[in-house]
């Protein structure tokens, strides 16, 4: 039972622990499988939706309904899939946890708190999100890193003319900071023999290969059978040189356990490799793993690029429903605080029946240490606009800039073009993860809609509407936040920071206020390290294509007050609140429009502006979302920008 | 939670404070949460006598803020508490005032009496959701008019009538120069339970036969395994309305408010004047005998939930510690039960109420449930069809002067691995209990398991590519070395649900590093997820973090028996 006593008690004997720690030893890691129970084959696309993944036991023996069925749920064969797959694919990212500095509109360089891209960073610089395929995420760099990249190796740099971005696209890697390739082990054989198609090889000394090692066994010699060359046709010529390990500590009659392994000789379903304990007749034979790409990283990479390099917003994470979300946080610590041990954490605010493990609250989970790296894994919530924050002491880390976005994409938008959404989202209901039964769940919010309006396919939705109500052409992700210049500077000069006087004073759309808001390139801020970093990568301008539809994905992570924007001009209609569809019960749409929406720190909101009308927002107009709480349309001491920005039909 | 946070901005001596209360505190035995409150506290149900006056509340940076409330009179009789709980009181100034628990239709009468200060003046209650009758227009006791409604003078009274028409959760406060008398604590909660619950929703009490009630998909299951487990009942009612959608397990009531101290000491320097004391001594109303207490600028230091900041809200109802805070702010649950979540506004903030685990769909604000325009059902009958429309949100702002009534539930579903960390190759039969899905995908079917309402489709399905202990492998996840983390206080030592998941998984001792406060001890393990206001500055308590608006909702396997009354 709770005990807050033990709490009050705690809170002192942290404190003295803390000061008595010695320093931990650095343990960055990056995972991005590239298969998983769930997606046993590599995922490296989104294919169609036409219904759910099919799931079998993972034995013959049963699958949980009584005592001692062994098995768990897994994908079925491909070939029974529809259409001839399993849903979602794997997606990764990683995050450096630590600070930096943003320019201000008025200027002013604001140190921050802050998280930045350790993978994506090519995408990131271009406003998009840094979540990537496994294929994409699980690259080494092919050159070498530059502290201050993308930027430096963009050739960005503050000239007497004031920043220059360089030239974008220069640095166009995607994959994870400081992933390297794993050491390859060597070792000589003494046995080697087979059983069937198991190869069973005994080494001169204890083995360090693991199961599912990656090897290649190699050497001269001719093969026993035929007296052939090993390598020429006929003796294991043409065939693939690696194995896996399949069974490690295998007793023998030669040595000790622990110098055998053993492997299957498979080189593809039904067909094996014969012959291959004939290289034993070598003396030279070898075994070697492979180096592989399991995660390890050069920590130099990391600190090189993960020091200073903090965004506001926090890198830009979306991905899809049915996906398994890995997202890496390495805590890189904060330069300018070296008198701090910072923990920091992700919280992916309003995920569905989370785990404390994973959300990120470091009262009821873990909280991860300087010089470590923790991956988060998520399957994909129900899609929607969420967001996402650090969660240690968050009313300063907040504050301070650790605030990001993230979204999830919906089946719907992996409807085959044509194909009515209506049936699609019936489908939805054949399985019990995906299904949203009005009548046993009381959180349902996307229940089959009440009128079958007949829509079809084929374009992109904020919601598995089953309707097409949620139907856009272009999305922008927009974030409200409030920098309080006092509190930051305080927060950098090491002097006790004060809670209840905290009144921000930059009202920030994606980290900048206007007129940087609407500054379309990356924005720039040369950091005490003397590296130009893109601080601020998205601009807030809204382009619409003339007749077309834009999603805004609003949320707001201030920390000291309600915020509203408006829109001037082209009404918010507004389809979705706090990640989920506006939906009674019965099915009916709540959906409304309005002309301005105030959200809570916390809180977020799915408006459509809808442009469809071209005599009304005829091309080359131009709209504005600002906020009527006319003070927040400052910068500090300029009475002039805040939060604003421009919606231009093009 | 940040120690480095304490060391920046706790100065000394509130650390030392805090450690000295350690150990005046240790006694004491933690409880859990409910929604206490009175029926009455006169001869007849419905029937309230109260009273205004000061008394000083106990804050967790040590403070003692002089403060004003509502209470119990000693005029009425003993109170009718419900449910009942140990310690139960009803004091003559408590923070919030008592609440009111009443049933629909119920005739309601509250008589205060005036017991401020005498420069404090006049004093009053408004109950916005309700037609009110007041003695100003009858004989006795006399009444003041005043601005919003009829006040009492000072050492006078007044009363009020009205009929609790409306199911739900209502706000009642002063509305008498509000803007110095809310924050100085005169706000209290009326809960009206509905006189037509619906059948499917069950009854009162837990029994082993239950066939009523949740969960939908196995009606009665969740009756019956709190009966399997002698959990007691707690609940005010089976459902928040007169509707099917609002049937629920456990509740908790949540008043969110500010306090200025600068108000407060303002308020305590005049009352203690002499001058002011003298002017009074000749009655109200004579010159001098007032207060001028500024109320603008407003710089609020306290964010209080039921009248306590972190940590004390998680302390028990009625401790004796906070003998003027009785009412805290400590939920649990089980996977699987729905939670009614009751929360009013009291302060002139708004709050933005962020629900970790979940979503809350809204069922209704100001007892006005809101359904949709399909929605046909009939109380009375009971027939028709019944369809919420109500938001689902994870933040629930809170509004001053508003009250709302929402559903939390917490199942697991979706996380693609097994929350029990069931491991069928173990020796230890918890690790190989069977997981049969109803029609929502639940194991309901097995009330008196440890597992009741388990996610079957992630039933044995590994989380841990290499897990140390008695857990499955095979999984996405590696976690990394353990020097690396920092431990919370509510982390449970492992990522899986339970004292049994969490001992296969770390060892009996459970002994993880560096630093294990254990609030989430070896018997429990439950997920704790942290409900806040997500105005992140308003976690504080007079600058200091951690503190105000801030608790902990534990999700505990059915292993742990919640006892609201222990």
């Amino acid at each position: 039972m709770i005990n807050t006593q033990l709490v009050r008690l705690g809170l002192p004997t942290i404190l003295l622990a803390v000061l008595s720690l010695p320093a931990a030893a650095q343990s960055f890691r990056v995972q991005c499988p590239t298969s998983t129970i769930t997606h046993p084959n590599p995922a490296n696309s989104e294919p169609t939706y036409t219904a759910p993944t099919k799931l079998t036991c993972s034995v013959a023996n049963g699958c949980g309904g009584s005592a001692g069925n062994v098995g768990y749920m897994v994908p079925a064969p491909s070939t029974t899939q529809l259409p001839n797959t399993v849903q979602g694919a794997i997606k990764c990212q990683q995050i450096s946890g630590g600070d930096g500095y943003a320019t201000m509109a008025d200027g002013t360089q604001t140190y921050m708190f802050s998280f930045g891209p350790l993978s994506g960073l090519a995408d990131i610089a271009k406003g998009l999100p840094g979540t990537q395929f496994p294929n994409v995420f699980n690259m080494p760099y092919p050159g070498t890193l530059l502290p201050g990249d993308p930027a430096t190796t963009n050739g960005a740099s503050d000239n007497s003319g004031g920043y220059s971005v360089g030239t974008p696209g220069t640095f166009a890697f995607n994959g994870a900071i400081g992933l390297v390739n794993d050491l390859a082990y060597l070792d000589s054989i003494y046995d080697i023999s087979e059983a069937g198609s198991t190869v069973t090889v005994i080494l001169n000394a204890p083995s360090f290969f693991k199961m599912n090692d990656p090897i290649v066994i190699s050497g001269t010699g001719t093969c026993y059978d035929n007296g052939l060359p090993v390598g020429t046709v006929g003796c294991l010529a043409g065939t693939p040189a690696n194995w896996v390990v399949s069974a490690v500590n295998v007793p023998n009659s030669i040595f000790s356990a622990d110098q055998a392994f053993q492997f299957v000789a498979q080189i593809s379903p039904g067909s094996f490799v014969i012959g291959l304990p004939d290289v034993n007749a070598s003396s030279t034979a070898v075994v070697a793993s492979l180096p592989g790409i399991t995660g390890h990283v050069d920590p130099r990479q990391i600190i090189d690029i993960g020091v200073m390099n903090g965004n506001i917003p926090a890198p830009l994470m979306a991905f899809d429903e049915d996906d398994e979300f890995f997202l890496t946080l390495s805590n890189v610590g904060m330069i300018m605080r070296p008198d701090l041990f910072e923990q920091h954490t992700v919280h992916f605010h309003g995920y569905p029946n989370a785990s404390s493990l994973y959300d990120g609250v470091p009262d009821a989970s873990v909280a991860i240490n300087i010089g470590g790296s923790f991956t988060y894994y998520y399957l994909a919530p129900d899609a929607g606009t969420y967001f996402w924050h650090c969660h240690i002491t968050p009313p300063e880390h907040l504050q301070m800039g650790m605030v990001g976005q993230l979204y999830v994409r919906p089946r719907q938008n992996r409807v085959p073009s044509g194909a009515p959404l209506y049936a699609a989202l019936q489908a939805q209901q054949t399985d019990l993860r995906t299904a949203c039964n009005s009548a046993a769940d009381i959180l349902c919010s996307n229940p089959l809609p009440a009128v079958n309006t007949g829509a079809v396919g084929g374009g992109q939705y904020a919601y598995n509407d089953g309707d097409g109500s949620t139907a856009y052409d272009v999305e922008y992700p927009l974030q409200m936040h409030g920098f309080d210049p006092n509190f930051h500077f305080v927060g950098m000069t090491f002097n006790p920071e004060a809670f209840v006087d905290m009144k921000d004073k930059y009202f920030l759309l994606n980290g900048r206020s206007y007129p940087d808001t609407v500054n379309p390139s990356v924005q720039l801020t040369q950091s005490s390290d003397g590296r130009v970093h893109y601080s601020q990568p998205l601009p807030s301008i809204i382009n619409i294509p003339a007749g077309k539809k834009a999603l805004l994905r609003i949320s707001d992570l201030s920390v000291t007050e309600y915020s509203t924007l408006a829109s001037l001009g082209i009404p918010m209609h507004v389809i979705g609140y706090n990640a989920k569809l506006l939906r009674d019960q019965a099915g009916n749409n709540m959906d409304y429009y309005t002309n301005s929406i105030t959200l809570a720190g916390g809180e977020s909101l799915d408006v459509i502006l809808d442009a469809s009308n071209k005599t009304m927002y005829p091309s080359g107009s131009v709209f504005y979302l600002y906020t009527p709480q006319l003070d927040h349309l400052s910068n500090d001491a300029e009475n002039f920008g805040g939060l604003m920005t421009e919606v231009r039909i093009n | 939670m940040s120690a480095q946070m304490m060391k920046k901005v706790m100065p000394m001596n509130r650390l030392l404070s805090l450690m000295m209360m350690v150990g005046a505190l240790l006694s004491t035995v933690p409880a859990l949460a409910a929604a206490p409150g009175i029926t009455s506290n006169t001869s007849t149900t419905g029937s309230f006598t109260l009273t205004a006056q000061a008394a000083y509340l106990n804050q967790p940076d040590g403070n003692q803020v002089y403060a004003w409330g509502y209470g119990c009179s000693v005029i009425g009789s003993t109170p009718s508490f419900k449910p009942t709980l140990p310690n139960q009181t009803c004091n003559t100034m408590q923070v919030p005032g008592p609440t009111l628990i009443v049933t629909e239709g119920t005739s309601v009468t509250v008589t205060l009496a005036n017991n401020l200060p005498t420069a404090a003046g006049n004093t009053s209650i408004l109950f916005p959701d309700f037609s009110v009758t007041a003695s100003c227009n009858a004989s006795t006791p006399t009444g003041v008019q005043g601005l919003l409604t009829c006040e009492a003078a000072p050492g006078g009274s007044v009363t009020y009538t009205f009929t609790a028409t409306t199911p739900g959760t209502h706000a009642y406060y002063s509305g008498t120069q509000s803007d110095l008398q809310i924050d100085m604590g005169l706000y209290g909660a009326i809960i009206v339970l509905p006189s037509n619950v619906p059948t499917v929703c069950g009854s009162l009490g837990v029994s082993s036969s239950s066939t009523n009630g949740l969960p939908v998909t196995n009606p009665g299951g969740n009756a019956k395994a709190r009966a399997a487990w002698g959990e007691k009942e707690f609940r005010l009612a089976a459902a928040a309305y007169d509707h099917p959608g609002s049937c629920y397990d456990r509740e908790y009531l949540f008043q969110f408010a500010e306090m200025d101290l600068n108000i407060h000491r303002t308020a305590l320097a005049q009352v203690s004047d002499p001058k002011r004391i003298a002017a009074c001594a000749s009655g109200a109303g004579t010159p001098g005998c007032s207060l001028q207490v500024p109320t603008e600028p407003y710089h609020p230091n306290y964010f209080v939930i039921n009248g306590r900041s972190m940590p004390d809200d998680m302390d028990p109802n009625f401790d004796s510690v906070y003998p003027h805070q009785p009412y805290n702010g400590n939920p649990h649950m089980h996977p699987g039960e729905e939670v009614l979540v009751r929360v009013i506004g009291q302060g002139r903030w708004q709050h933005p109420f962020h629900e970790h685990g979940n979503h809350v769909r809204i069922l209704g604000r100001d007892g006005n449930l809101i359904k949709s325009v399909s929605d046909t059902y009939s109380p009375t009958a009971g027939t028709g069809t019944a369809a919420l429309a109500g938001p689902l949100l994870f933040t629930t702002t809170t509004t001053p002067g508003q009250a709302f009534d929402g559903i939390f539930y917490w199942t697991g579903r979706g996380l693609n691995w097994d929350a029990y960390g069931h491991n069928p190759g173990s020796p230890d039969l918890a690790a190989n209990l069977p997981c049969v899905p109803d029609a929502n995908g639940y194991n309901t079917g097995a009330p008196t398991a440890i597992n009741y309402f388990e996610w079957c489709q992630d039933h044995n399905k590994p989380l841990q590519a290499m897990p140390f202990g008695d857990v499955p492998s095979g999984g996405p996840a590696t976690l990394p070395d353990a020097n690396i983390f920092t431990n919370g206080a509510w982390y449970s030592g492992s990522p899986y649900l339970g004292p049994d998941a969490t001992n296969r998984a770390t060892g009996p001792t459970s002994a993880f590093q560096p630093s294990n406060t254990q609030a989430n001890p070896g018997t429990e393990r439950g997920y704790a997820f942290m409900w806040h206001s997500h105005n992140e500055r308003e976690i504080t308590t007079n600058n200091v973090f951690p503190g105000g608006m801030f608790m902990m909702m534990l999700v505990d396997s059915r292993e742990f028996v919640i006892d609201e009354s222990n």
